[in-house]
């Protein structure tokens, strides 16, 4: 194979990053310096640099216990996910009855819109009696459809013979997902829990909706809070929007290396 | 490994669920639902501790919103039916809510409690008033009025703020050369209607009915209007903007008149370096006329406790928290024995917001742009959109108005 | 098998399917059949309900211009997400090519999906503003343009504002996927491939696109839904303005339902929104020759 020059294609990956991280900088440097608010012409380095908004988010709400309060949900979120999702993967991998109709069920509910499903969505938490726990904000993202095909489209991947193996053991389809399946697939695992994070993380409509409490909020929730009452936007806006956004960031740069395996497997077997 | 795992899940579910509140038990509770206004939060503690003495038993749930997720939220728990006992809502979104038969009708209370009616100022309650039922009681109360760059009116050879439509957008068009504009408005829930009313427009007929607004005065002042923005005598904020942009830029100093309410005043001071009591000018705009924004006091009809919401109004809104609420949040209450001392205060304390509040009480009687229609939000969308379309250029003054029309009569009908 | 276990067996299926379905079904059917049913309705939350037919769908078709205003703006955006699709794959294929330091691009890119769609939105509204943004800046410094554009106030930028955000929110996410189908891709098939004579435009056409398929579907999908999300990003951005230049469909629901409270017609909306989302997926499965096609085939 010829070789290319890799230089070229650094330089387009170097604007490419740059134009991705560029907004991104531009909060982090406000939020650290309160430039740009109100300043005008920009500048490209911070001056003055203070932790003040960081401070401010953290004592003008009640950060820590939003922060429980997220984690939890989405801990929940996440690990629901996780086992519901590779049980119906699983499920889905086996040949029954009716199944074409369940695909064809989870790909057209894969097509409703959350924000038209809010009030039927809330009188159903109240009947459960779930309004403003975190079972009930965590609820309706504990199975997503994207992440049970990726389940199933690793589980494909599993070599028959050792799926035949095992049958011929004695093994029941339980014992099959847990021991066989899932150990070979941490890579869709992965897939699941970044995403799964990810989605429950930054919800915030359904948390607006089913929370009443103030105590039962979620971080998203806080974000108008930062909305001045004015409607204006302070500098301690952008620091909560870094604060935010670390742990997403987090748990994508600790399965990073597993979640592109995940999505390999994913994608190319269908 | 995966039985265990299992368990593990059933026993989080578990813990979650247990850790689920139990419903009220035997404690009375009443809620009040407050919009945007979470700096208050110490003072509307000492409000529940105030209505606590008079009903020890009753506990008082406080929940704030701002104003888009206002209306999810209130809108979720009518389907609910857990609506909040007591609601607090801004300019006209309370219309449709009375028209379907979902807030409490005031009348009773207020004959039961004679010295409350006067309590409250009659030109004012009128606001809240729909098919001869009271529907709320004044908060906090607003309407527009002119502010004006006396520098920039200077620089123009100008001597005193306009006093008719033509001059209006004369002097704007004499200010607004290169980068400055002549005039701006806010045009959120009506707020821009006194620039029709100086023109004689009516929106609808007297029963109600019909779109009344589609006459050639109104096309005139559409147009001139349309004309003027394309010249840059108008700021297209004025069309454009919502609540920031319009007044970021009156603050920027280049804007030579705007027509916004008090709020308006206190948002562009903090940010205006040049306002001062020398350099913004007050005035009615021509013709005395303006849009109230006010807030009122509800009762939602779902409420268990009806007798217990209107006690906590009435704590929220006496002499002792109105007060303070004004001197606080800096605004009139609608109460004019309240107002009153809240005008003394700001006279002393601070002339220039004395001189801005002062006229939100003036001239009461020729508020506009307050009509009383179920379907006020519907109607105003489809008014405003469609005038924007001609104030930003897009459409003939005509087309847009008649266009306007249809649409309004289909809903008035439907 | 006997029957007795092929009964369990069934059981066992139905029974590893069921935590799932039964979370679609609460959240998602249900509440899709209680705007079907709605949709038929004149309500309001405080009066009870009258049967109306098609009278919404009426008001819908035939008589309101936002509808179909929010429909064309919604084909639109829809349509930009193979531009996204594209760059991604551009994107994927640079990364691709053996580099060193490949981890760190694909993190840095990476880092804008997690970020919440409302701090997107916010973001981006302060970059493209007229007097302070960021963006009218450079232009300026450039020479490009006099004065700062308003764009999400310009009837022609709003849009294309809006979807550039869009882009950038979700490129990062589009080229880890398309990354991944990229590495699975047997290096041996082109080496086979130029031994027998094919360049790298055949060999790009013939190998990497059909095999990437898979990957470039889920991406299309993915950006459907996402579509949902930018909710956020353009109630945060333009509020689906100026004069509706921004309005999606999605958007057009939420004001009908909560800010000028027609839920029912809300209901209507939504339907014809499933049904619209539900067509354009069947066409994008036919044309990426599909997962959903070999899903059935695996049956």
């Amino acid at each position: 194979m010829r070789r290319t020059p890799t230089w070229p294609i650094h330089l387009v990956l170097l604007v490419v990053s740059a134009a991705m991280v560029t907004p991104l900088y531009w909060v982090l440097k406000t939020s650290i310096t309160g430039d740009n608010i109100f300043a005008y012409p920009p500048a490209l380095f911070p001056r003055h640099v203070h932790l003040y908004y960081y401070v401010d988010v953290w004592y003008y709400i009640p950060f820590v216990r939003f922060l429980v309060n997220s984690t939890l949900v989405s801990l929940i979120v996440v690990v629901g996910n996780v086992v519901f999702n590779a049980m119906a993967g699983y499920a889905l991998t086996l040949a029954f009855r009716g199944k074409r109709a369940v695909v064809l069920l989870l790909l057209s509910c894969m097509m409703i819109p959350f924000q038209a499903t809010i009030i039927p969505a809330y009188l159903i938490t109240k009947e459960l009696r779930l309004l403003n726990t975190h079972l009930g904000l965590a609820l309706p993202l504990c199975s997503t459809i994207v992440c049970i095909f990726v389940f199933k489209a690793a589980f494909d991947a599993v070599p028959r013979s050792l799926i035949d193996a095992a049958r011929i053991d004695g093994l029941g389809d339980l014992r099959i997902l847990a021991r066989i399946m899932l150990p070979l697939s941490t890579a869709a695992v992965a897939t699941n829990v970044i995403l799964a994070f990810i989605w429950s993380w930054n919800n915030f409509l359904w948390p607006l909706i089913v929370v009443r409490n103030q105590e039962m909020q979620t971080l998203p929730l806080a974000l108008s809070t930062f909305l001045s009452y004015l409607e204006n936007t302070t500098g301690a806006l952008y620091a909560f929007c870094i604060m935010v956004l670390i742990p997403g960031v987090l748990v994508f740069a600790l399965a990073q290396k597993q979640f592109v395996e995940g999505l390999t497997s994913g994608a190319t077997k269908g | 490994m995966k039985l265990v795992r299992l368990v593990v899940l059933g026993a989080v579910l578990m813990a979650a669920v247990a850790g689920c509140p139990e419903t009220a038990a035997a404690q009375q509770k009443i809620s009040v639902l407050t919009w945007n206004i979470p700096v208050y939060k110490e003072k509307i503690e000492g409000w529940i501790a105030d209505f606590r003495k008079i009903h020890p038993d009753v506990q008082v749930e406080w929940l704030d919103k701002k104003g888009p997720e206002w209306g999810p939220f209130y809108q979720t728990q009518l389907v609910a039916g857990t609506a909040p006992d007591v609601i607090d809502v801004q300019g006209g979104l309370w219309l449709e809510y009375a028209a379907n038969n979902g807030l409490v009708d005031l009348g009773p209370f207020l004959a039961r409690d004679p010295e409350v009616k006067d309590y409250y100022n009659p030109r004012i309650l009128p606001s809240w008033n729909y098919e001869g039922k009271q529907y709320m009681v004044p908060f906090y109360i607003s309407k527009t009025l002119l502010f004006y760059n006396k520098t920039m009116l200077k620089e123009a050879g100008l001597t005193r703020p306009p006093q008719s439509f033509e001059e209006l957008v004369d002097f704007a068009r004499q200010m607004g050369k290169g980068e400055k504009s002549g005039f701006m408005t806010l045009n959120f829930d009506w707020l821009y209607w006194p620039l029709f009313a100086m023109n004689g427009v009516e929106l609808l007929s007297p029963d109600g009915k019909k779109a009344a607004f589609n006459t050639p005065s109104a096309a005139k002042a559409l147009d001139t209007l349309a004309k003027a923005t394309a010249d840059g005598a108008v700021n297209k904020v004025s069309w454009t903007g919502r609540w920031v942009e319009p007044n970021d830029a009156f603050a920027s100093g280049t804007v030579g008149m705007y027509q916004a309410h008090a709020p308006a005043f206190f948002y562009v001071r903090g940010s205006g370096k040049w306002i001062s009591a020398d350099t913004l000018g007050v005035a009615q705009m021509p013709g005395g006329f303006a849009t109230p924004n006010s807030h009122g006091f509800g009762i939602s009809k779902s409420s268990k406790r009806p007798d217990l919401a209107w006690d906590f109004i009435k704590v929220a809104t006496n002499e002792k928290w109105g007060y303070t609420f004004g001197t606080t949040l800096r605004n009139l209450t609608g109460a004019p024995r309240v107002d009153t001392r809240i005008l003394e205060y700001f006279q002393k304390e601070d002339p220039l917001a004395y001189s801005v509040l002062k006229t939100q009480v003036e001239n009461l009687d020729k508020l506009v742009g307050n009509w009383r229609q179920a379907k006020d939000a519907q109607i105003k969308e489809a008014f405003y959109t469609e005038i924007q379309a001609a104030l930003l250029g897009r459409k003939p003054a005509a087309q847009a108005l008649a266009e306007a029309e249809r649409k309004v009569n289909r809903i008035l009908q439907r | 098998m006997n029957v007795a276990r092929r009964w369990r067996r069934q059981g066992v299926i139905w029974l590893l399917l069921a935590p799932s379905l039964a979370i679609f079904f609460l959240y998602r059917i249900v509440p899709l059949g209680w705007n079907a049913v709605l949709s038929v309705q004149k309500w309001s939350p405080l009066r009870p309900a009258e049967f109306a037919g098609l009278y919404h769908y009426e008001e819908m078709l035939l008589h309101d211009d936002v509808f179909w205003t929010s429909l064309g703006n919604t084909l639109v955006y829809m349509a930009s997400a193979p531009i996204g699709i594209a760059l991604a794959l551009a994107l994927a294929l640079l990364v691709n090519a053996g580099l060193r330091g490949r981890t760190v691009y694909r993190a840095i890119i990476f880092v804008s999906y997690p970020l919440m769609t409302v701090a997107v939105g916010i973001i981006w509204r302060w970059l493209y503003d007229e007097k302070l943004g960021l963006i009218n800046y450079v232009l300026i410094r450039l020479g490009l343009v006099e004065r700062g554009i308003a764009f999400l106030d310009s009837f022609t930028w709003a849009m294309p504002a809006v979807i550039v955000a869009a882009i950038w929110q979700i490129v990062g996410f589009f080229m880890i996927i398309v990354l991944a189908g990229l590495q699975s891709i047997p290096p041996n098939l082109y080496e086979a491939a130029a031994i027998d004579g094919a360049d790298r435009g055949q060999r790009f056409a013939r190998i990497t696109v059909p095999l990437l398929r898979p990957s470039l579907f889920l991406c299309l999908v993915l950006g459907i839904i996402n579509s949902f999300t930018s909710f956020d990003l353009i109630y945060v951005m333009t509020r689906g303005g100026p004069n509706y230049a921004t309005e999606l469909l999605i958007t057009y629901i939420y004001r009908a339902a909560f800010v000028l409270s027609q839920l029912d017609y809300a209901a209507a909306l939504t339907v014809v929104l499933f049904v619209l989302l539900l067509a354009v997926t069947w066409a994008a499965n036919r044309a990426t020759g599909g997962e959903a096609g070999a899903v059935e085939a695996a049956e």
